[in-house]
Formats: C-alpha cells, structure tokens, sequence
C-alpha cells in the first residue's frame, strides 16, 4: 500500500482481532494519554485469552486484564515468565502464550542479565519492551533507552550518550524472532504479535511507548508522536526473522525537528545537536535499508 | 554412602520435582550437578534451567510454582545475599518452593566453609527454616520439606539447611527409600489457591496487593508458621511410621533425661556434641543436648519446656548479629522466648564455629564447663562469649 505516509509492507491481517472488551476492564491508573494501556490492548487484541502474562515495574501495564497475570519485581524481568513457561512445557500446555512484559529500565537496564539469559536459553516466552524512554513513575529519570539529548530529572542538561539499541543486542542473541512496533500502527503491531506467539522459543517485541508525562506534550498527541516517531525515523519498524531483516514500514522522511519540536524534554537542544541527531537517524536508517532483505547473521551475503 | 549435596539431590529426585531452576556456588555445586546428571540421564523428569544468577535461579522457581509445578533450588552464602529480593516474594505470594541452603559464609574474607549467617539472614520473611545434622537427615528432610510447605494450612516456602562440607561433603551411609513409597507419602503437588491458568480463570483482577492490606497480608503469613508448627511435627512422625526414622519435629532432646545443663546447637555441631554428652554422663555430669531443628517457626514451647526443668542453658551460635543484644542470633531468641518464664534457668551464649572453624570436642566440652559452673552457682555475666578466639 502506497499511502501519504510511505510505502507500507504488511499484509492485512487474516483473522479477526479478539474482543478487547471481554478480555480487559475499562479504566486504567496511567496517566492521561499514556501510551501503556494502548499497547496492553493491542497484545490481547493480537492473542487473546489463552495468555498468561508476567510483568515487572513499569507503570503502563498494570491495567485490569481478564487473564491470568503474575508479577514479582522490576528486576525479574523474563525470569519468572521463563518459569511459568517452564511448568506449562512439564504440563504439556505450552499452547498457552506466555508474555513477559517490562519497560525500558527493566530490560535493558537492571534486567537486561535476566533477560539475555531467557533468549540464550531459548525459554519458550514472547517477551515486549514496553519503552517510554526513561523511569517515568519513579519521577523521569534516565535509563539506557532514553535518546541522545533528552532531559530527564537526572539528565538536566540532556543525556549525552545514545540509546542503546536493544533490538540489535537481542537479534545477535540468535533467537528466533525480533520486531519493533509501537502504538500508532496497530495492525503492524497486531501481526507482529502473532506471528510471535506461532514461534517457538523467546521472541522479543520493542515497542515505543511514548509518554506525555516524562516526554513533555499535551496528552491528546500519543499516537501523534508515535507516528511522527517513525515518520522521522527516530523509530523505525521491522522485524528479523532468523537472522533475516525486514523493514515494515518505509516512510517518506521528514525531518527530526517535526518530532523534537513538540515534546519539551528536547526544548533546550541547540542547533548542532538536532543536527547530529538528524544525522544518526539518517545513518541508522541508511543500515537498516542496508539490512533489509538481508541475514544479519550473514551480511555479506546478499 | 552418600554426602549431603547428593543426599539433597536424592531427596529432590524422589520428590518428583519437575522444575530446577539453579546457579552453581561452592559448596553447593555437587548438588546441581547431580541434579542435572539425573535429568540427562532421564531418571527425574524435570525441567532444568541454567540460570545466571541465583536471583534468577529463585525467580524461576516462583513463576513455576505459580503455573503449577513443585521446584526445587539450592544455594548459599553471596548466592542467598543475590537471591534476597525474591526471596521476599515467595512467601508473600503463598508458594511451596523448597530450596536446599548449603551453609557458608559471607562476605569477608571469602571463606567457603559454614556459618549459619546467610540462611539467617532469611529468618524475618516467612520462609521456614530446617537445620540437618547429616545427610540422612538431609534426604529425608528435603522429601519432609514438600509435605510441609505444600500443606493447606502453610502454604509457605520452606528451606532446608546443610552445613558447607561438614555435611555437603561428608559421605555416611544413608537409605534411599523407594520410590513408591515416597509417592505414597508424598501427593503430586496442587496448589489449591494459586494457579495461573487461563482455562480456570474468573478473576478480575490487577496483580497485586494494595499498601492498605499489607498488615493482615503479613498476619497471615505469621498465622501460616504457628500452623507450621504442628505440621512439621505430623509430617515427621507420619513419615516415621512409613519410613522408620524420626526427627522429633522442632527440637530433638537429646539425654535431657534429669539434666541440670545442656547445650542448644544447629546443624552438623550437633554429632559432635552427642559424642560429648556421653562422655559427659560416663563421668556423671547431668548434661543434655537440644538438637534445634526448626528456626522458622521458632520452637518458643519447646524451648520453655526444657528451660522448666534445667538450670543452666547454653545456646550455640554458629552465627553473629553484631552490635546486637549479645552475641549470636539463636542466643538472642531463646532469651526472649524464656523471658516470661516465672523460673528463669541461666542462659548463656557462645559465638563459634565461624567460618567453618572445627568445632571439636574439647570445644564443646569447654561450653558444657561454662553452663555446668552457671547451673551450680546460679550465675552469669550476661554477656555472650565468642570462643576459640585466636590471639
């Protein structure tokens, strides 16, 4: 489909989405236009009910789900969904999806030796980065995933190193499935999801999870700058598939500013700064445009 | 003959445990060794998860408890300090893990033989402790371990305790019992409350207990290990009737027959002492021995009872809480557990044993000196005594 937004690779998807209704209660305790509730959604519109979920800190996921969910604290990211998986595997049901679920901080700050365990294992348990770039219930602090520049309570004057690329440092995991989403493409995120759970073993989905509260902007423009995030490739879609990359969405480029100019964490960026950011996003797009079409595990061959 | 790490690892396999989720820490790591061979070889079926750490070897433990599954951990030392944030939640969340802890101690200097600080260390969060004296005791506690902490009544986790070497590495003859008779004694495990499943869920719930219900969360728990009580006391006279030994629940008396002093010990202290005490009462001292079995529920009425019929009782730490009311944390305990006593005995305190240091018979024979002599004269400094301090 060739649309205003640029060229987008998915299929539609073939089967009906799951009733959202049935399977979560209305109201969440997030903040206004959190991003968290819509992504909670979105995984039991995509799977449904036959999911038990596990899921560490964050403050997007504690919404009211209908299914069965499980917790033990922020740094036990995977390793407790590993262990349901476990008992499910003795049991002979591992037709039930379990999903691990945690932020920003939980997976690739202080559970990120938990989780890279679960993908060396191959715990059979798909798990989502849920991202809104920082420590967001906690007062906004920085974490690893926070962006080059942005301020947080404890970046005053801007985090100076880059966010680390999580979905990277899980694809050289060799595992079987790794994709990037995020709440304005719903039906890329939907499929993603699923084509998830009909794999065997640990995959893992990045999604952004933007957040008025820590990112400074006006609640109503979530899924706004969820879109303005890909739309500037400050976010990019795709999936690996054994070693195999793909980009998902391909979008007419718009500059960087259209997304750092409406959120106040980037207020105080002088000139050259969003110029240098502007060009690590070209660059990073430039080798994922690169990757597509290509095994990551054996680039040189085309 | 077996030692105590493969004791544990018997006793885990004929409980039928069906998920392993364990890091390796000396001495601990013949243990999962053993684990892991037997798994390979297909004499258990479980599922063994290669952890990499002990937070995680406890996290795995957790959530497989919670889908349903009996587990199985063991660990010690810097790996109980690294495990302490989950072990927190098991108890809160009601679920039977059972965790073989393998004595040693912390932090500096780096030793690898036993103290008893890092299992104590657990001794606030509702995990029910077990001190074994060898590994006969080990095997058959760790099969008596399941049917505790899976009661209805307890719902709790439960550890089970060896000394690093003394016991972990020390082979002695040991009977495996057999396997259908283990099943007889012991049922698959069903958790009647906790069960995540999506086919039985009605629930509408967000994961969590609020702030609000903390106190009556952690009442329950308490009202859990009073329970314990009387459950580790029939769990070890039922397993007696089927298997012929027995541990006599929360404390063994050992020849405290007219006794007018005795000594309290835990874990592999306790062969030692025995040996004391009959040497003892060939020489006609009147000196018994109080095996303690249980830290977690602590034995209060057991230890009152004793404490009505001697005059002197000397505890032996093979621990420390420093800057404490005195000296090691069994000591600190049993005073308040003998406080509302109208008659009190003498009590006394000795901090040894610490890392690993042999505690050998003329030790033990030191400490039967010093409660002698405070039964006989009716008096104490009330300060507790490290011994075998080196100059």
């Amino acid at each position: 489909m060739d649309s205003a937004e640029g060229v987008r690779i998915m299929a539609k998807l073939d089967q009906p989405e799951f009733d959202v209704a049935v399977l979560q209660l209305p109201g969440h305790p997030c903040c206004p236009g959190c991003a968290g509730p819509i992504v909670s959604k979105l995984i039991l519109r995509a799977l449904g009910k036959n999911v038990i979920f596990f899921g560490t800190g964050g403050c997007g996921g504690w919404t009211a789900k209908k299914v069965p969910c499980f917790s033990l604290h922020f740094s036990g990211v995977g390793t407790g969904a590993a262990g349901i998986a476990s008992a499910l595997e003795m049991r002979g049901r591992e037709d039930i999806q379990v999903v691990s679920f945690a932020g920003d901080g939980g997976t690739s700050d202080i559970g990120l030796a938990k989780l890279s365990a679960c993908a060396e294992r191959g715990d059979n348990i798909l798990h989502f980065c849920c991202d809104n770039e920082g420590y967001m219930n906690t007062g906004i602090q920085k974490s690893h995933l926070t962006p080059y520049g942005a301020w947080t309570s404890t970046t005053p004057v801007g985090k100076a190193t880059r966010k680390k690329d999580m979905p990277m440092i899980m694809a050289y995991h060799y595992i079987p499935y790794v994709a990037t989403a995020t709440v304005a493409y719903t039906e890329d995120f939907i499929r993603k999801s699923r084509k998830a759970a009909s794999i065997r073993g640990f995959k893992y989905i990045h999604v952004l999870q933007p957040c008025p509260t820590g990112w400074r902007y006006p609640p109503d423009r979530t899924v706004e700058m969820s879109r303005l995030a890909v739309q500037t490739r400050m976010w990019n879609l795709y999936e690996i598939e054994n070693g195999t990359v793909r980009v998902t969405l391909k979008p007419r480029p718009r500059p960087v500013t259209d997304y750092l100019s409406l959120q106040g964490r980037f207020a105080h960026l002088r000139k050259e700064r969003v110029e240098e950011i502007q060009a690590r996003a070209d660059d990073d797009w430039k080798r994922l445009e690169w990757l597509d079409g290509r095994n990551m595990w054996t680039p040189w061959v085309s | 003959m077996l030692d105590g790490n493969e004791a544990a690892a018997y006793g885990a396999r004929l409980s039928r445990v069906e998920v392993i989720g364990v890091f390796p820490i000396t001495p601990q790591t013949e243990l999962a060794n053993r684990l892991a061979r037997f798994v390979a070889d297909g004499e258990l079926k479980a599922k063994y998860v290669t952890v990499e750490s002990e937070h995680a070897a406890m996290s795995i433990c957790a959530g497989a408890s919670a889908a349903g599954a009996r587990v199985f951990t063991a660990s010690c030392s810097q790996g109980i300090a690294y495990m302490e944030e989950v072990l927190w939640m098991v108890p809160g969340h009601r679920l039977p893990v059972v965790m073989a802890i393998c004595n040693r101690s912390i932090a500096i200097p780096g030793g690898i033989r036993a103290t008893h600080n890092d299992s104590l260390l657990q001794r606030d969060n509702g995990w029910i402790q077990i001190y074994c004296e060898n590994s006969q005791e080990v095997l058959d506690m760790c099969i008596q371990s399941y049917r505790i902490a899976e009661n209805e009544g307890v719902y709790l986790p439960t550890m089970f305790c060896l000394d690093g070497f003394s016991v972990t590495h020390t082979a002695i003859p040991v009977q495996i019992p057999d396997q259908s008779e283990v099943d007889r004694f012991l049922p698959p495990y069903k958790h009647r409350y906790v069960h995540l499943d999506p086919e039985n869920f009605d629930q509408e719930i967000v994961y969590g207990v609020e702030e609000e219900g903390e106190t009556e969360l952690r009442y329950q728990v308490e009202e859990a290990m009073t329970n314990a009580k009387k459950v580790i006391k029939a769990v070890d006279a039922e397993f007696c009737d089927r298997f012929g030994r027995r541990y006599d629940g929360l404390v063994e008396k050992y020849r405290c027959e007219d006794a007018e002093a005795v000594l309290v010990t835990m874990g592999s202290i306790t062969g030692t002492a025995r040996e004391v005490v009959d040497k003892l009462r060939e020489d006609g001292e009147r000196v018994g021995l109080v095996k303690l079995r249980a830290f977690r529920p602590f034995p209060t009425e057991e230890l009152r009872e004793v404490a009505r019929e001697v005059e002197a009782i000397g505890f032996v730490d093979r621990n420390f809480s420093h800057g404490s009311a005195g000296g090691g944390i069994g000591y600190i305990e049993t005073a308040r557990a003998l406080y509302h006593l109208k008659r009190q005995p003498q009590l006394l305190g000795f901090v040894v044993g610490i890392g690993g240091r042999d505690v050998t018979p003329a030790d033990i024979k030191y400490m039967y000196r010093r409660v002698l002599e405070a039964s006989k004269t009716g008096e104490t400094d009330g300060e507790a005594e490290w011994i075998q301090l080196r100059a």
